[in-house]
């Protein structure tokens, strides 16, 4: 699905990371973890085209059309409502007014924010604004789902329920993932394999992990699993190490 | 509408009241100078007067007139100017450093050279209150495009829109939000530039009769005037401010 071959992204003259690769094949679900500064985010951006790479190659064997970008922020247009925000990207690919903003009703229904259509950004919850902007990305019947630390800003509770519904669909449809996220829990509980990047700058790739715990997986029971505990503690150790206090403090 | 005495309205109402009522009081009773301040009653019968006599029409209308073109005018070139400048780097470059320098100095100073160059009569006022709310609304624009929030910019291109998407649904609603926040001043500036304009010198309007109430030291008329003045402003951020609410509804919870 997606081959990212020695990748390197610089913002100035000194690179945030250097020489990177990851590969996704279809249908995994892949992770990339590393410690804030290591440009996890800035590799989502390179492979969507919003930023341009000083060097490395990155090819993708689906048309971009394919490709659903989940932003870890939840902003969506403020003088849109709901409906409205996910029928954008149905609009953009050409289906008529009428028909995009029923088609994101569903959507919304589907999200569990069914008679919610009208609200504005501004009248919903952070959890709610996030379903909407779930719900633009999935609308779009994308097959490879890119998210940046897409939960980040919820509380533990609506959190581990969007991760699972989200998760959910992903079984379903047999979704490719790569997920950027700086949390080892998250990272363990939905991944096949967790690519852990080195402190930057310059950061690089320090570690590849298998995750052998069958799928589907529900996000709270697979904390219980036998192999949890011990991958959190090699990637706790991994990280830890390339977490300097001097970045930190 | 409740009706209650305690309301922030209400007592707002009642200290003016009582206040108007304290400096008729002591008007009545000769401890001020009428010269300098009139009994509000005496207020009230030149501006009664105003009216009746159909006097102010022509002045009124001569004020609206100029304002009105001007706000509408100046909506128009700030908004063409603002985008034109935030599309085109070159244009930018230099029409930026002159928005400056007009935003800058006291723009009612171009007044005497408005008459010079377009008479005594709607042209000169127009042309004051153009250029105030051209700068205020140029900026409004220029601003609000180059602050277009990022993110919402990388959302529209990540679900596969254009330019055309992006205009439409991302900078022109951007602007209508930065322009409609500052209708309000530029209802207040295109009134000042009309009544300045008509100060400067006119044979119409309130800025022309105020200036007529000056010269003859009628300290009555001077004061119904601005309180006229003040009224129609009020009255126009009234209806400002009710569309700003329908149209930035987004904002609010």
């Amino acid at each position: 699905m997606l081959r990212v071959k020695d990748l390197t992204l610089a913002y100035g003259a000194e690179p945030v990371l250097e020489g990177v690769d990851v590969t996704v094949d279809s249908g995994r679900f892949v992770s990339l973890i590393g410690p804030s500064g290591s440009g996890k985010t800035s590799v989502l951006r390179a492979i969507t085209g919003l930023q341009k790479p000083s060097a490395g190659t990155i090819s993708l064997d689906v048309p971009a059309t394919d490709i659903g970008f989940l932003f870890q922020d939840d902003a969506l247009l403020p003088w849109r409502t709901a409906r409205q925000n996910v029928a954008l990207g149905l609009r953009i690919r050409g289906l008529a007014r009428r028909d995009a903003e029923a088609k994101a009703e569903d959507w919304l229904a589907k999200l569990g924010l069914a008679g919610l259509g009208d609200r504005y950004p501004a009248q919903l919850s952070g959890g709610q604004r996030k379903r909407v902007a779930i719900a633009q990305v999935l609308a779009l019947e994308p097959r490879f789902l890119l998210m940046d630390e897409p939960f980040a800003s919820l509380d533990a509770i609506v959190r581990t329920r969007i991760t699972q519904e989200l998760i959910g669909w992903v079984e379903r449809e047999h979704l490719t993932v790569l997920l950027v996220t700086h949390d080892l829990e998250e990272a363990i509980s939905l991944s096949d394999l967790i690519y852990v990047l080195s402190q930057g700058p310059r950061a690089r790739i320090r570690a590849t992990h298998e995750v052998d715990i069958p799928r589907p997986r529900d996000v709270l029971a697979t904390r219980d699993h036998p192999r949890f505990p011990e991958l959190l503690k090699k990637l706790w150790d991994e990280l830890s190490a390339e977490t300097s206090f001097e970045a930190v403090t | 509408m409740s009706f209650r005495l305690n309301s922030p309205p209400i007592r707002r109402l009642l200290v003016l009241i009582s206040l108007v009522m304290i400096w008729e009081a002591c008007a009545w009773a000769g401890w001020i100078d009428p010269f300098y301040l009139p009994a509000p009653s005496a207020i009230a019968k030149v501006m009664f007067t105003l009216f009746v006599d159909g006097e102010i029409w022509p002045h009124l209308e001569a004020t609206f007139t100029a304002a009105i073109i001007g706000i509408l005018g100046g909506l128009v070139i700030g908004i063409a100017l603002g985008f034109a400048a935030a599309l085109l780097p070159a244009l930018a470059e230099l029409l930026e450093p002159v928005m400056i320098l007009l935003n800058a100095i006291p723009r009612v100073i171009l007044a005497p050279l408005f008459v010079i160059w377009l008479g005594i009569d709607l042209g000169s006022k127009v042309a004051l209150a153009l250029i105030l709310v051209v700068v205020l609304i140029f900026f409004a624009v220029y601003n609000g495009i180059k602050e277009v929030d990022h993110r919402l910019r990388e959302r529209v291109i990540t679900l596969g829109g254009g330019t055309g998407v992006m205009i439409r649904e991302v900078y022109v609603p951007s602007v209508t939000a930065w322009v409609l926040g500052n209708l309000k001043i530029a209802v207040g500036f295109a009134f000042t530039g009309a009544v300045v304009g008509e100060f400067v010198a006119s044979s119409r309007g309130l800025g022309y009769l105020l200036q007529f109430a000056q010269s003859t030291y009628n300290s009555a008329l001077t004061i119904a005037l601005i309180l006229l003045i003040m009224t129609f402003v009020m009255l126009l951020f009234a209806l400002s401010e009710r569309l700003e609410r329908r149209l930035l509804r987004w904002r609010y919870r």
